[in-house]
């Protein structure tokens, strides 16, 4: 079972305990976009904010709000995030938010199975992209999004909305897993239970959705 | 939170359990899902931090319902922490009429007049 013998996901997989595939290369994909450049940022600017977030030193706005959102959620306002906005850029702050909320997803993850957080990969050479979703508004957030849910909250910068949505299906469900009640990890938790442990969770963090 | 609870309620129906929603607001009520207590009690002592009380409850869900389970459990927990940071940091808001759309399941769980302050 889970022991101090084991300490990251590839050797847990190996042991007793059990990995799905799609976690393990959920996992792969998603530390692996963490190192490319992104929309907005370098692979290198990228994984020294996941450093910073896990507890490394912050220098600048950007990243004391990366270790701000990563170790105390419920406390960012958008005084916060308008600090960094208006020091860096919406652009910046908005893949900022989708790099420490991926991470902290995938640390949590590795927490309760009880093993240590995977080592963050070594970043890879190249400028931002620069594509940036134009014509978006604040409306009623902290930063420029489409109407519409949590989903499309990070759709400024494409690739992080792309990799944020790509890590719904292994860790909760599919769209099309959600459209049926019926829906069950074999074996695994089914619905109800994975409906419980989100129910629970969200009322901790007081998100109301 | 609100349509978790929806969702549970309506899925553990389908399944036939006797789904008390409650107790997703208070962990001394059962909320009626197989190894329910488990889980409710792996998200609190996580939450809470101690890691022996941790590893007791890994090891509780472990027994009570398996390593897969365990797995499923610890991914559907990270998926919620990024949810949440997502929602946080970008702010994005509560439809004013989700108050009025989900203000029985508030109400069952007392969070009615927090939400409506908060939000309205």
């Amino acid at each position: 079972m889970v022991n101090d013998r084991v300490t990251t996901m590839s050797e847990l997989a190996n042991a007793s305990v059990r990995v799905r595939d799609d976690l393990i290369e959920m996992e792969a994909r998603s530390f692996a976009a963490l190192a490319a450049p992104g929309d907005s940022l370098s692979g290198e600017e990228r994984v020294a904010l996941a450093e910073v977030a896990r507890g490394l030193d912050a220098n600048g706005r950007l990243e004391e709000f990366a270790r701000h959102l990563y170790s105390n959620p419920a406390t960012v306002a958008a005084e916060h995030v308008r600090k960094a906005a208006n020091d860096v850029g919406d652009p910046q702050t908005v893949e900022t938010i989708g790099i420490v909320a991926r991470l902290s997803a995938l640390d949590r993850l590795h927490t309760v199975l009880g093993v240590d957080p995977e080592p963050l990969p070594t970043p890879q050479p190249g400028p931002a992209t620069g594509k940036i979703t134009r014509g978006l508004k604040r409306r009623r957030g902290h930063v420029p999004m489409p109407p519409g849910p949590i989903p499309v909250s990070l759709d400024l910068i494409p690739s992080e909305a792309e990799a944020f949505q790509a890590m719904f299906g292994p860790l909760y469900m599919t769209e099309e897993q959600m459209g049926d009640p019926h829906f069950a990890r074999e074996p695994g938790l089914n619905t109800p239970q994975l409906e419980t442990i989100a129910a629970r969770i969200s009322m901790f963090n007081e998100c109301f959705y | 939170m609100f349509s978790h609870a929806r969702r549970l309620r309506w899925s553990g129906e389908v399944h036939g359990y006797d789904i008390k929603i409650e107790g997703i607001a208070d962990p001394a009520v059962d909320v009626g899902v197989p190894g329910g207590l488990a889980l409710v009690g792996l998200v609190d002592r996580m939450v809470e931090g101690d890691i022996s009380a941790s590893q007791r409850a890994r090891a509780t869900v472990l027994e009570e319902l398996g390593a897969e389970s365990l797995v499923d459990a610890a991914a559907v927990f990270g998926n919620f922490e990024m949810m949440n940071r997502v929602a946080e940091g970008t702010g994005i808001p509560l439809p004013p009429q989700a108050v009025e759309r989900q203000a029985e399941m508030m109400q069952t769980l007392g969070l009615y007049d927090m939400v409506k302050s908060q939000h309205i």
